[in-house]
């Protein structure tokens, strides 16, 4: 019998009240891990009560005090490093170094919460009247919750929670359930850090305790990151009961290799933005687009690297592609692998029906390549959220800015060049909220905002960088007059 | 034996090669190069914690544990020499497949300090 987690609660482990409960299991072995509870709108109240009494305290700690705090999480996130990545390939079922990966870019969210007592800092003008000054001070905002998705498990929750209270908000964490087993170390070692009950409060669950986060009366503001259909609703959600949101939703990403390009490094960077993760990240390469003489090199090369790729599972330090999430996952996967043959493209290298020796119940994708795949077919337009890239031609630089640009997402675009007019042009046109420049992944760092247009995002003010400090904070003009 | 065909690899492969040199220096009585394998191994602890980024995650060709196997039989000049050898060639090797500097300079300071040792210029 597999223990159920517990939620985190007024800084204490706390029973979920009694529903039905998620079986989280390792993707690769399919062993049980644990069960996450199906948290109720009740046990959210009781959180956001905690968070909410817990506020006046926190927000009059002084800011360096609540800044110290992060200095110490940082330690304990660096001594238990293996140990975090470790938890993060057994839940999610990705490779050793890209877990390793995640928990860096986690400790770089610290990292930038260090910095709140100089990024919350505001302005003012003596004299804007006779005699009259007037300031701009900025304020913690009240009880901020965010809503993560199962890709991430350890680095998006510390996109938002070490910024949010080192601002002197209060915080309610609800991780997906198919992977809570990284956040609930994440509240170990919060818990191990002391701060006060109820600044930090973390509840397993679904929908309900999702939808109770974004009705609460008390809650001020939820961040999201996930699919769009669901990011859609959680904006018109949250916006509907008078909150602040950022919702990050799902993605197309287009690379574009110019023929300029080398084709052979070029390659081997696309490889890891559309393989990496088994391509279940919001920034992974999706559709690679050979412009001219470019896409029958770039199908070749891919198809001989892609070939070259190691399966497994992601202990195996040489392994350099984990697996999918679930069985339902690579059913869907798999399925639309299918259709794109029935639209008429190639599959070039086919990952479906792959086994990996000593892990044959794992939820395997191979990598898969598939080519000639045309504007307004299921590939060029569907987020597969698998180990899947397609390839389309361009005959031109700026046929394939229009057809990254018909994308109803905007995510993420990059090029490939060696030509700096081309780049500027790319830069300058192409609509997507974070763009690569020979780099695969064009994943912004802690202090940049993370990007995203279109259907990729619905919010004003996006995760990270001083977006984050305005997301997280009320700005209060003060105007003084002393005779 | 395995490939060394990723980033973790490399790195964990250098961390347990500093970490049965250490053991054996320790073993043989050589207290100070079995203090400072430990250095090195701490020191490359951090360098796969810090400095694994996406870039890294491009897949490495080209280089195989069992090219680097460490024959410590007996704790004889000759075969302190042999085993600092083996280590500044896999350093030697591995240090260009990495596409991060601060690593591959962690990496090349490990191999100067076998070829150093390989050459007996230090203790």
């Amino acid at each position: 019998m597999s223990r159920t987690i517990q939620n985190y609660v007024n800084g204490g482990w706390v029973d979920a009240s009694p529903s039905d409960s998620i079986a989280v299991h390792d993707p690769a072995t399919c062993q049980l891990l644990a069960h996450c509870p199906d948290s109720t709108a009740a046990d959210v109240d009781v959180a956001v009560r905690a968070a909410r009494d817990a506020f006046d305290e926190w927000r009059s700690t002084p800011v360096l005090v609540r800044a110290q705090f992060m200095h110490h999480f940082k330690v304990m996130v660096e001594e238990r490093f293996e140990d975090i990545s470790q938890i993060v390939v057994r839940e999610h079922g990705k490779t050793r170094d890209e877990a390793r990966g995640e928990v860096r870019r986690g400790v770089e969210s610290i990292d930038f919460a260090m910095s709140v007592p100089v990024l919350m800092r505001s302005d003012g003008l003596e004299d804007i009247s006779s005699g009259i000054d007037e300031t701009t001070v900025r304020q913690p905002a009240g009880v901020f919750a965010a809503i993560t998705p199962f890709n991430f498990p350890f680095m998006v929750p510390l996109w938002f929670l070490p910024t949010a209270i080192t601002c002197g908000n209060t915080f309610i964490l609800k991780p997906s359930p198919q992977t809570p087993l990284s956040t609930e170390l994440l509240f170990e070692l919060l818990d191990e850090l002391d701060l006060p009950e109820g600044v930090v409060n973390l509840v397993n669950g679904g929908v309900p305790s999702a939808t109770a986060l974004m009705e609460h009366p008390d809650v001020t503001g939820v961040s999201f990151v996930g699919s769009s259909p669901v990011a859609k609703i959680i904006y018109e959600t949250c916006t509907r009961n008078g909150k602040r949101v950022q919702a990050q939703g799902g993605a197309k990403n287009y690379i574009a290799v110019m023929p300029d390009a080398n084709i052979e490094a070029s390659v081997s960077n696309i490889l890891g933005a559309a393989y990496g993760c088994a391509g279940q990240r919001c920034l992974a390469a999706a559709v690679a687009v050979g412009v001219g003489d470019a896409y029958d090199q770039l199908k070749d090369e891919l198809a001989r690297q892609v070939s070259g790729l190691k399966v497994g599972y992601g202990l195996d330090e040489t392994t350099q592609m984990g697996t999918v999430i679930s069985d339902s996952a690579k059913e869907r996967i798999e399925s639309m692998i299918g259709q794109s043959q029935d639209e008429g493209a190639e599959v070039v290298v086919d990952g479906r029906g792959l086994q990996v020796a000593g892990y044959e119940q794992g939820s395997w994708v191979g990598p898969t390549l598939i080519a000639d795949v045309q504007p307004n077919t299921l590939m060029a337009t569907e987020e597969v959220f698998g180990p899947v890239l397609s390839l389309m031609k361009a005959e031109d630089f700026d046929e394939a800015v229009d057809i990254i640009n018909q994308s109803r997402f905007g995510n993420a675009a990059s090029i490939f060049t060696s030509n700096g007019r081309h780049a500027r042009e790319f830069k300058y046109n192409v609509n997507a909220g974070n763009i690569g420049v020979n780099i695969g992944v064009a994943a912004p760092s802690a202090s940049f905002p993370f990007g995203g247009q279109k259907d990729s995002f619905f919010g004003d003010l996006h995760g990270q960088g001083m977006d984050s400090i305005e997301f997280y904070t009320e700005r209060k003009i003060v105007i003084e007059r002393w005779v | 034996m395995a490939s060394l065909n990723t980033f973790g690899a490399i790195m964990s492969h250098a961390i347990k090669l500093e970490a049965r040199l250490g053991d054996w220096y320790g073993s043989i009585g050589e207290g100070g190069k079995a203090r400072a394998a430990d250095k090195r191994r701490r020191k490359l602890e951090r360098a796969r914690r810090e400095n694994v980024l996406e870039i890294t995650l491009e897949p490495i060709r080209g280089l195989d544990a069992a090219d680097y196997a460490l024959e410590l039989d007996d704790g004889t000049a000759p075969c302190q020499a042999a085993a600092a050898e083996v280590a500044a060639r896999f350093y030697a090797d591995v240090a260009p497949k990495i596409n991060v500097r601060a690593a591959q300079r962690a990496l090349e300071r490990c191999g100067k300090e076998h070829a150093a040792l390989a050459s007996g210029a230090t203790g």
